[in-house]
């Protein structure tokens, strides 16, 4: 039992200092307690109703608790049946569910939730997971409502929403466990049998105990070989099925030869031949380590149009005879009015009938800038409502949305892609057959002269012929540049990309948000001669600041970066027109500032000769603003996307490689041809749709190029799965992050070409390692041929090209040593 | 030396054995939670209880 040090002096829920003057108090069990917020008093009242104050005692000395943090929005919807069914394990009147919960900090959160859980009726079961922040509940849909758990838990300061631990946690993983499980295994059996084959060969092999160990070693390798060698098998039957000779296959060639041997020789109690059961054990746990380390970088294709799925709303507010109504989305016909409101995302393609609103469309056209719809205005799902309600006209739902249509060129895209070739599969079936055919010449050979020896003699050529270097040589090469790259910013998703990557011929650009930085800045300032340029932007800074539109941002970041003082300037009687421009007193004089019809429609004359060089400017698709003060024309401010700082080096460097490079953009064609220009020229495809985008990339890949593509947006989607390699940036929306292979932390758009040179380098060591795998072959091959070998070279030879080949694969990080400045 | 004949087999069994509880406890979820349990058997449950 300690009591909190901080309460005394803080507040009494969370401890954090109490700002003076602004105080909460409430009489809890007859003492008087301060609180730092409504939420602190709020939850800590409903704790003391519930009489769960002992959890004051129970949080341990020196858990600083926190502010409740905010309760989730719109739970009634997870009330619904079909919103639920996503979630729990089992329907019926009893159901299970996993919560991830916001604000657990302590063994005491642990206490109070599952105490004050369980006093709700109808909860079976609340069990908290505290490493992992979940719960799981467990309660009869009879009696309670899942919403009013949620609200209860929302009392007493939790914020939890439903979670699928099956899909957040993935199918991979858990095959990945499985194959983890294998490993442990082969290495548990591979230890054990080491110390029986030491045995043998320091003399065992000779004497009363031979047979003993011969047993052991069977005993331990056949359950070994059998579970742990599972996959391989499973794997290579599965590829001669489609005629294909997969890497599995001389894995499990070589494990069952090798095994059939042995126990051949153990259970004829044959006296002449040596059992190889360390062989198989050690090949199932060094091909295992490779396996892992491969599926660790698999990439999940599902993911992207679940991520899609996420962003349309499940439920929307309907407008029924003149009543708001909350539904299914799934339920909403079409000509239905929808109320849209702010904050929330837009649950169907529509028109807006009533309304005025800014709309961020950022995930369908990657443009920043939020969109302002009025009356008429088309609206998509997917897109989020930022400043006012809308009431829209839905004329498409669920399945003919624009976000849909995305969806289905994502899966479209996903379902016809080629697979991957990798290096090692297009030489692992020569490898088979050869293999097979000097196993073959080398028994027809000797059973000339000896059947016995020439049994052995073929069993070791396949037994020698190690995949195993084979085996790792890319796994461990792609294994190591993955985990270098995420170090240096480039994260690998899909490991298999980083061979392609280098023999990419084309790149491909989206302009907006990948080669520009996605949002306006002032490009060009024209002023009148009479006038002073600095007090113009600092006016115009000062009106900007009270409008939201994104050419405000523009100047007032224009003003920022030249140190103006725009904030002290006092502005009266600010008024804004939409789509026209806005309006305001500064010291006595009226600013202006908006497009030319703004200022005309004031009865301003234009400046002949600003209103010229502005007009050159839009010809080079720079937007411009006008800027009257004091009823004079007196300076244009010219805005445009700014083209990111390593662009240029970027685009230089691949045309120097020799790459062919393309612009894709929704944007005008103007526009993305003063991008192309500004970086020295490139193939552009403006005003596409995403459809189109997918299909510039088809386009290509027919023409016989290998196409990598750069994007951000949910519009790049298709195309980042279509082509030959995604890259996506960091910045990007999740989708498209999802939907690349490779991604870009921090933006950086330089670690394109850090990424294709670490490609470059990751299939030179591939090329080394299969390289040094086959000239361990060539010189123990022969060595089988000749019956030269015994089970103690194998023992030794194969871990150390598996070594060599691993070793190899780590001087890959030499690369970042020179790139590190 | 006929030892090994018992002992080399018990102990291989025995780490099968071993084997298979840690695998029965991870699947079971015995590590999904280390430490909501270690600080929940402090948790003194029975106060009401007391006379």
């Amino acid at each position: 039992m300690n009591q909190h040090s901080a309460h005394s002096t803080g507040c009494f829920h969370c401890g954090l200092p109490i700002t003076a003057g602004i105080s909460f108090h409430a009489k809890l069990d007859g003492t008087d307690r301060n609180f730092c917020c409504l939420g602190c008093q709020s939850v800590c009242a409903a704790i003391f109703d519930a009489g769960l104050q002992s959890y004051y005692q129970r949080t341990p000395e020196g858990v600083l608790l926190a502010p409740p943090p905010e309760p989730p929005k719109d739970i009634e919807i997870y009330d619904f049946d079909e919103v639920q069914q996503e979630f729990i394990i089992t329907s019926g009147e009893l159901r299970d569910i996993h919560l991830l919960v916001e604000g657990i900090h302590c063994a005491a959160c642990v206490w109070l939730i599952e105490r004050g859980l369980k006093r709700e009726p109808g909860v079976q079961l609340a069990n908290v997971n505290l490493a992992a922040k979940r719960i799981h509940l467990r309660w009869n849909n009879n009696q309670t409502k899942l919403s009013t758990l949620i609200r209860a838990l929302a009392r007493i300061g939790y914020s939890a929403v439903p979670y699928d631990p099956e899909n957040a946690e993935g199918v991979i993983k858990k095959a990945n466990r499985g194959m983890l499980f294998r490993l442990f295994f082969a290495g548990f059996a591979m230890m054990n049998l080491i110390w029986i084959s030491i045995a043998l060969y320091s003399g065992a092999n000779k004497g009363e105990f031979r047979e003993f160990f011969h047993w052991m070693g069977f005993a331990l390798a056949t359950p070994t070989l059998l579970y742990a060698g599972y996959p391989f098998y499973r794997g290579a039957i599965g590829g001669l099925r489609v005629w294909r000779l997969t890497m599995d296959l001389p894995i499990a060639i070589g494990l069952s030869v090798t095994y059939a041997y042995s126990t051949y020789i153990t259970v004829t109690a044959n006296t002449i031949g040596e059992v190889y059961f360390d062989t198989v054990t050690n090949l199932i746990f060094v091909i295992l380590i490779g396996r892992y380390l491969e599926g660790m970088f698999r990439h999940q294709a599902l993911s992207a149009t679940k991520r899609l799925l996420e962003l349309q709303p499940r439920v929307a507010t309907v407008i029924q005879d003149g009543k708001e109504q909350i539904t299914l989305t799934r339920g909403v016909k079409l000509g239905d009015h929808v109320l849209i409101k702010p904050g929330y995302k837009v649950p169907v393609d529509g028109i807006v009938l009533e309304g005025k609103s800014a709309i961020d469309e950022s995930m369908l056209s990657g443009e920043s800038v939020p969109v302002s719809k009025s009356a008429g205005a088309k609206v998509f799902a997917g897109t989020v409502n930022a400043n006012g309600a809308l009431l829209v006209k839905v004329n498409s739902t669920l399945q003919n949305t624009t976000l849909s249509k995305i969806i289905r060129l994502v899966e479209e895209a996903q379902s016809s892609k080629a697979p991957i070739q990798r290096l090692a599969d297009t030489i692992v079936p020569w490898f088979v057959l050869v293999t097979i055919i000097c196993a073959t010449l080398t028994y027809f050979i000797w059973n000339t002269e000896n059947f016995e020896i020439a049994l052995m003699a073929a069993t070791s050529v396949l037994i020698i012929t190690c995949p195993c270097a084979l085996g790792m040589a890319t796994p461990m090469s792609i294994a190591v540049a993955s985990g270098l790259g995420a170090k240096h910013g480039i994260l690998v998703k899909n490991g298999l990309v980083l061979e392609t990557l280098s023999k990419a011929t084309h790149f491909v650009f989206d302009k907006t948000g990948t080669l520009t930085e996605g949002k306006m800045s002032v490009a060009h300032r024209l002023t009148a001669s009479n006038v002073v340029e600095e007090d113009i932007l600092r006016s115009a800074a000062a009106v900007e600041r009270y409008s939201e539109h994104g050419a405000a941002k523009a100047i007032i970041a224009e003003s920022e970066a030249h140190q103006l003082n725009y904030r002290d300037v006092i502005v009266n009687a600010f008024s804004a027109t939409a789509g026209l421009g806005v309006q305001a007193d500064v010291n006595g004089e009226t600013v202006l500032l908006g497009s030319t019809e703004w200022l005309i429609r004031n009865g301003i004359a234009l400046n002949t000769g600003l209103q010229a060089q502005a007009q050159e400017l839009e010809a080079q698709a720079m937007s411009c603003v006008f800027c009257a003060l004091g009823g004079v024309h007196v300076a244009v401010f010219a805005l445009a996307d700014k083209l990111r700082d390593d662009a240029q080096q970027l685009v230089s460097e691949l045309r120097s490689a020799g790459i062919g490079m393309t612009l894709l953009s929704g944007d005008r064609k103007a526009v993305a041809d003063a991008i192309a220009r500004q970086l020295g020229g490139m193939e552009v495809i403006a005003e596409v749709l995403p459809q189109d985008k997918d299909r510039v990339i088809q386009r290509l890949q027919q023409e016989g190029k290998v196409v990598a593509m750069v994007g951000d947006g949910i519009n790049d989607a298709p195309a980042l799965i279509r082509a030959d390699v995604g890259i996506a940036l960091g910045s990007g929306t999740d989708v498209s992050v999802e939907s690349a292979d490779i991604v870009l932390m921090h933006n950086g758009l330089d670690k394109v070409r850090l990424a294709t040179m670490l490609s470059r380098r990751t299939l030179l060591t591939i090329k080394q390692n299969i390289g040094l795998s086959f000239l361990y072959n060539a010189i123990m091959v022969p060595l089988a041929m000749m019956a030269k070998v015994n089970p103690l070279i194998a023992a030794i030879t194969m871990p150390i090209s598996s070594l060599v080949v691993i070793g190899n694969a780590a001087r890959i990080r030499n690369l970042f040593k020179n790139e590190k400045s | 030396m006929n030892v090994i004949y018992t002992l080399i087999p018990g102990m291989t069994f025995l780490g099968l054995v071993f084997f298979a509880i840690m695998i029965w406890a991870v699947k079971k979820g015995q590590y999904e939670d280390m430490e909501g349990n270690a600080s929940r058997i402090l948790q003194d449950d029975d106060e009401d209880m007391m006379p």
